[in-house]
């Protein structure tokens, strides 16, 4: 079932166009990643998912309606972004005491522990927090709320390496329990990428990628060897990204399959990462479109 | 959309309850803060002229008015300024929508104009039973707008708090709404637009109609009336900007 689908959503500020007739479909009860570079178009896509933005033209449904000023959606929607405001003279607990009166599946008891585990005490002010500890507010918030659809927008910022772990194992932890729709936009691939099950790659407003994680791992390789071998095997693939050293050549082709039976030409075949993949293509559409431009 | 990829999440999942309570009590998450700052304010002003006019001897002939009520009145001023430029990012931030933060802020606004309306209506009752306060001092009473009627005291004190409080929640809008310049924009609209009414009085001669008016307006329509008609304005206007504000 769809949680999320958009159709041809194009987002214009004057004649600056942040989203360019972006179309992709969230699955429901999935963790999805929302990934892309700084100003992509990652925040846009999230905040006229949750009404508090408005696109220029095409069509927006959440759960199947509209999302602005729709209170019917927006009860089951919880949107934790980086750079969430707090009222000053907000303490922790009147953060989350405001969660929990407005989350209809908010659970006291897990936003305790959170609280906890994140070393944060309830009666500090939210204006005096460090940039992590605003961060874990924003954590706990999102996770104790259990919206049936949940954003992270960079949920993580000064959050060190051991909190945002504890991050990763509770929100899968809790996923199991409570399955729901994630959505988590992250630049921080590599950490994410046992987490997340769907990939969406937004480059300057457009959607590069939407595609499931296995299957994304399987779609490239990268292949090392002397360099006659290797542009024999790349032949025919999409060539994501070349370096060459002395006589040897590494290339990371998309489409191709490991061959093991090459290793006797000195071929070496290596899994290709996600963070890897998501760098390579996007640097691959920015060359492409230099060259287009030319 | 076929009906097998219909989502039934909206169906199966419990929705938010009492939604404008729920929206109106992120204003009051800190009760001794909102509610009791503007008291701990006016109660300082109070004791000051109270210490003050205690000391100076009596004289019969020498009216003793002070103007601390109004500390109260800017206070809520400030503070619906603060109800949008930051709570309505947070509640927006927390899936509220713009129409039930309007709701819920406008449940806030009554409730605080009319609760301190009537304690304030007690307190002036308080001053003239004590013949001010044992030394003659008005504080809480302003003197033409003193009613013998205490409902029409009441509603004197509590028009304008909600004339107040919505001009501030439009202003908040218009900052949430065109930013830091559309901001500079409306102040200077609003000079502009009164210089111009001074400079068409001056020269129309009619200073003098306008001192009539002022005299001759019963002071339950000049401060109850009026504002009441501005407070409706204000608050129509503050809710048709925020249907396109963002965060």
């Amino acid at each position: 079932m769809t949680a999320v689908r958009m159709r041809g959503v194009t987002k214009r500020y004057g004649d600056f166009t942040a989203l360019d007739a972006v179309s992709l479909e969230l699955r429901e009860n999935t963790i999805h990643g929302l990934l892309g570079r700084n100003g992509a178009g990652k925040t846009t896509i999230m905040q006229i998912l949750t009404g508090q933005n408005f696109e220029t033209a095409g069509r927006v449904e959440v759960f199947g309606h509209h999302p602005y000023e729709n209170s019917r959606v927006l009860d089951r929607v919880c949107f934790i972004r980086e750079a969430q405001k707090y009222p000053d003279g907000y303490r922790v607990r009147d953060a989350l005491n405001a969660a929990a009166l407005l989350f209809p599946s908010w659970d006291a008891g897990f936003a305790a522990e959170l609280v906890g585990d994140f070393a944060l005490r309830e009666r500090q002010q939210i204006k005096k927090l460090s940039r992590g500890q605003l961060s874990a507010v924003g954590v706990i918030i999102g996770l104790a709320s259990r919206a049936p659809l949940t954003f992270f927008d960079e949920p993580y910022l000064g959050l060190d390496a051991v909190a945002r772990q504890l991050f990763y194992d509770r929100l899968l932890a809790d996923y199991a329990e409570h399955p729901r729709t994630v959505v988590l936009s992250t630049h921080l691939i590599d950490e994410v990428s046992d987490l997340i099950e769907h990939v969406v790659l937004i480059d300057e407003g457009r959607v590069l990628i939407d595609e499931d994680a296995d299957v994304l791992r399987g779609r490239a390789v990268t292949v090392t060897g002397p360099t006659a071998a290797v542009e024999a095997f790349a032949e025919g693939h999409t060539e994501l990204y070349r370096e060459e050293l002395g006589g040897f050549l590494r290339v990371t082709l998309a489409g191709a399959r490991p061959e093991p039976r090459l290793r006797s030409e000195g071929l070496e075949f290596e899994p290709v990462s996600l963070q890897q993949l998501v760098v390579r293509t996007t640097q691959h559409t920015l060359d492409d479109r230099k060259v287009a431009s030319r | 959309m076929t009906t097998a990829t219909a989502s039934d999440v909206l169906a199966t999942t419990p929705a938010r309850r009492r939604r404008h309570l729920a929206s109106a009590r992120i204003h009051l998450v800190n009760l001794p803060l909102s509610l009791g700052m503007p008291w701990l304010i006016l109660g300082s002003a109070f004791v000051v002229n109270l210490i003050i006019f205690g000391m100076i001897p009596m004289d019969p002939g020498d009216a003793r008015t002070t103007g601390g009520i109004m500390s109260i009145y800017i206070f809520a001023l400030i503070a619906h300024i603060l109800s949008v430029t930051q709570t309505f990012p947070f509640a927006l931030g927390l899936s509220v929508t713009r129409r039930d933060f309007f709701a819920g802020l406008s449940l806030v606004i009554a409730a605080e104009a009319g609760l301190q309306g009537l304690v304030l209506t007690v307190l002036r009752a308080i001053e003239s039973a004590t013949n001010g306060w044992g030394i003659d001092m008005t504080f809480f009473g302003v003197p033409v707008l003193v009613q013998e009627n205490w409902f029409l005291q009441w509603v004197l004190y509590t028009v304008p708090f909600l004339a107040l409080s919505y001009l501030a929640v439009l202003a908040g809008t218009v900052y949430k709404r065109f930013g830091q310049a559309g901001m500079w924009l409306a102040i200077i609209g609003v000079v502009l637009v009164g210089g111009a009414a001074a400079v068409l009085l001056t020269w129309s001669q009619s200073w003098g109609a306008v001192g009539r008016f002022l005299v001759e307006t019963p002071p339950l329509a000049l401060v109850a009336g009026y504002p009441a008609i501005l407070a409706v304005l204000f608050a129509g206007l503050g809710r048709l900007l925020l249907r396109r504000a963002t965060p």
